[in-house]
Formats: C-alpha cells, sequence, structure tokens
C-alpha cells in the first residue's frame, strides 16, 4: 500500500488527512496523483500541477520525508509501503 | 523572596529553579521582530531569558499593528529593531539584547554564544540564507503562517535534512501574504514553547512539523 498524506490548505479542500492507494509495479509520484484523484471527492491536483503537469510553487511534496524537488520530481519512483505527503506552508512571519 | 524569584515565581510552579535558570543563562538569535518576532522575543524576555541578540531591516508601518505586538502608532516610521531593544528593556532590564542591524544575506554571521534560532522571518530566501549560516548543532526552530494556518518546525544544523532542501518550491507570493493577529500570536507562543525546550535540550519538533489549521482547529504532525 501506499499512504498519502494531506496537510494545511490541501487537507480542508480534500476534507481527509489520509488516503490509501494500493502500490503497482511501474508508480511514480505522477501516476499516483492520477489515481489519487479519481478516489477524490474534490479536484485537486491542478492545485498542485500547472497546466503542462509541472509541480507548481506553493505545495512541497514529500516522499518519505524527502522533498521529491531532491529527488527525481514527478518521476520519482515509488515502493510498496512508501509515504507521500503533501504540504503548503505559510511562508508569513 | 527577591524580586527576581519573586517575578519568575509562577512559572517557577510549573516547571521548577533548574529549567528557570536555563532559561536566564541561554542566548538565543530571534531572526526578524515583524509579527512573530515581537511575540516570540516579547514571551522570552517576560520568561528571564539571559540574552537576545535581535535581527531586523524594517520599518514600522500602518499594516504591521494588527500583530506586532511591541509597537503601536506613535512608532510609524521608526526602524523597528531599536523600538524593539527598548520595550523588551522596559519589559525586563534584566535579558541582555543585542541588536543586530542589516538583512539576513550571504555575509551573516551567526552570534557564536547562540544556543538556538528562532525563524521569525517573512520570506524563504532569508530563512534559507540564515539555516546556510548555522553552525553544526545550533537548533533553529522555524515558524511560518498563511492565514488560517501555520506551522512550526525544529532541526538541528549538521543533522537534520537542510532547510532549503526540505521547503524546497514553497511559495513566496508575490506582494502582501494574509496574516491575522491571533494565527501570529497562536504560532509565535508554539514557537516559544518549543525555544524553551530546546534550551532545556529536550525538543518535541525535532525534525516533525507541526501544521497547525486555525479553520477547524487542527494540529497535525508532519514527520521530516
Amino acid at each position: 500500500m501506499l499512504q498519502l498524506q494531506f496537510f494545511g490548505l490541501i487537507r480542508l479542500l480534500l476534507k481527509r488527512e489520509t488516503m490509501e492507494l494500493v502500490w503497482a509495479e511501474g508508480d511514480t509520484v505522477q501516476r499516483v496523483l492520477g489515481r489519487a484523484q479519481e478516489q477524490a471527492a474534490t479536484p485537486f491536483v491542478s492545485k498542485l500541477l500547472d497546466d503542462r503537469g509541472a509541480p507548481r510553487a506553493g505545495t512541497i511534496i514529500l516522499v518519505n520525508r524527502r522533498n521529491i524537488l531532491h529527488l527525481q520530481g514527478l518521476q520519482t519512483p515509488l515502493a510498496d509501503g512508501d509515504t507521500l505527503a503533501f504540504f503548503p506552508p505559510g511562508a508569513g512571519g | 523572596m527577591s524580586t527576581t524569584d519573586e517575578r519568575y515565581a509562577r512559572q517557577v510552579l510549573h516547571w521548577g529553579d533548574e529549567k528557570q535558570q536555563q532559561i536566564q543563562q541561554s542566548s538565543l538569535l530571534i531572526a526578524g521582530v515583524g509579527g512573530l518576532g515581537a511575540t516570540v522575543s516579547q514571551l522570552l524576555v517576560r520568561a528571564g531569558i539571559g540574552s537576545l541578540y535581535l535581527v531586523d531591516d524594517g520599518f514600522l508601518d500602518w499594516p504591521d499593528l494588527n500583530r506586532q505586538t511591541l509597537y503601536g502608532e506613535k512608532d510609524i516610521g521608526r526602524a523597528k529593531l531599536p523600538l524593539a531593544r527598548e520595550r523588551l528593556n522596559q519589559i525586563n532590564s534584566a535579558t541582555r539584547i543585542i541588536e543586530l542591524h542589516g538583512r539576513i544575506d550571504d555575509a551573516f554571521q551567526v552570534p557564536a554564544e547562540v544556543d538556538g534560532v528562532a525563524d521569525c522571518l517573512d520570506n524563504y530566501r532569508s530563512r534559507f540564507i540564515l539555516y546556510r549560516a548555522l553552525a553544526a548543532g545550533t537548533y533553529f526552530v522555524h515558524g511560518g503562517l498563511h492565514g488560517d494556518n501555520g506551522q512550526v518546525l525544529t532541526l538541528l544544523a549538521g543533522h537534520s535534512q537542510p532547510f532549503d532542501e526540505i521547503f524546497a518550491g514553497a511559495l513566496q507570493p508575490e506582494g502582501s501574504i494574509p496574516v491575522t493577529p491571533d494565527n501570529v500570536v497562536v504560532i509565535a507562543g508554539l514557537m516559544v514553547n518549543e525555544m524553551f525546550h530546546v534550551l532545556w535540550k529536550t525538543p518535541k519538533l525535532l525534525d516533525r512539523c507541526l501544521v497547525v489549521g486555525l479553520a477547524d482547529f487542527s494540529m497535525a504532525s508532519l514527520e521530516i
């Protein structure tokens, strides 16, 4: 299984904190986002990706605590048991 | 009972003499004395922190007054740093306040004596620079907020994932960020609670981001 964790505005939008998805061979962050979108009641992927499918600034995506921008981005491969976190941090102070 | 004992009597009832002594013997850097920094520094001074280094290059403006709890209308147009020092000294003259003028840029040096750093900044660029300036073994307590949401996270420089790697891709909005007095004080209070525990070597949020939502009074933990 893959565990998805949602924080901040993404959690409020989806009205849920977590989602579990069955892992499949060849899964990447991008593929899992597509499956998560199908399972979610509210469209949310457009908040994370722009029209060209590139990550938008604003929401940090972590795979097993590592930011995907320091892994292989949306093409980061996923293993069974991985945890993905989606977190839009506040910048103000 | 001495004046010092009287001043801290109510908190010592809670955490005891030994922890109070640790606070009074400690030194912290507060990066930014705006929304978060004004309240963080004020609470630390009220608690009896030994020394506070303050860094900020801003001047007080009307939109600051909704949340920057050290300042008032008569301060508009004045530099925040000397104002903060003046007000903090009025609250507790026993705390040594040191002003560090200027921006946090690549030349910025963190004073060697500090036991920890409070990130009360309002932009990620400066936060990244500040974190890179830390000596290994320095605790860094980050706070940030936007509207009803906010977060607090503690990192240990040289041991934790670097701050700029964790927050790569974080959005720095163009223009003003929505910030309310209530959320600023909530996040600042959580930061101060964590900073006490950093001083006592028992941080609760080391490599764990506390994500706070006032919209539904939620708190969630994001392991980093």
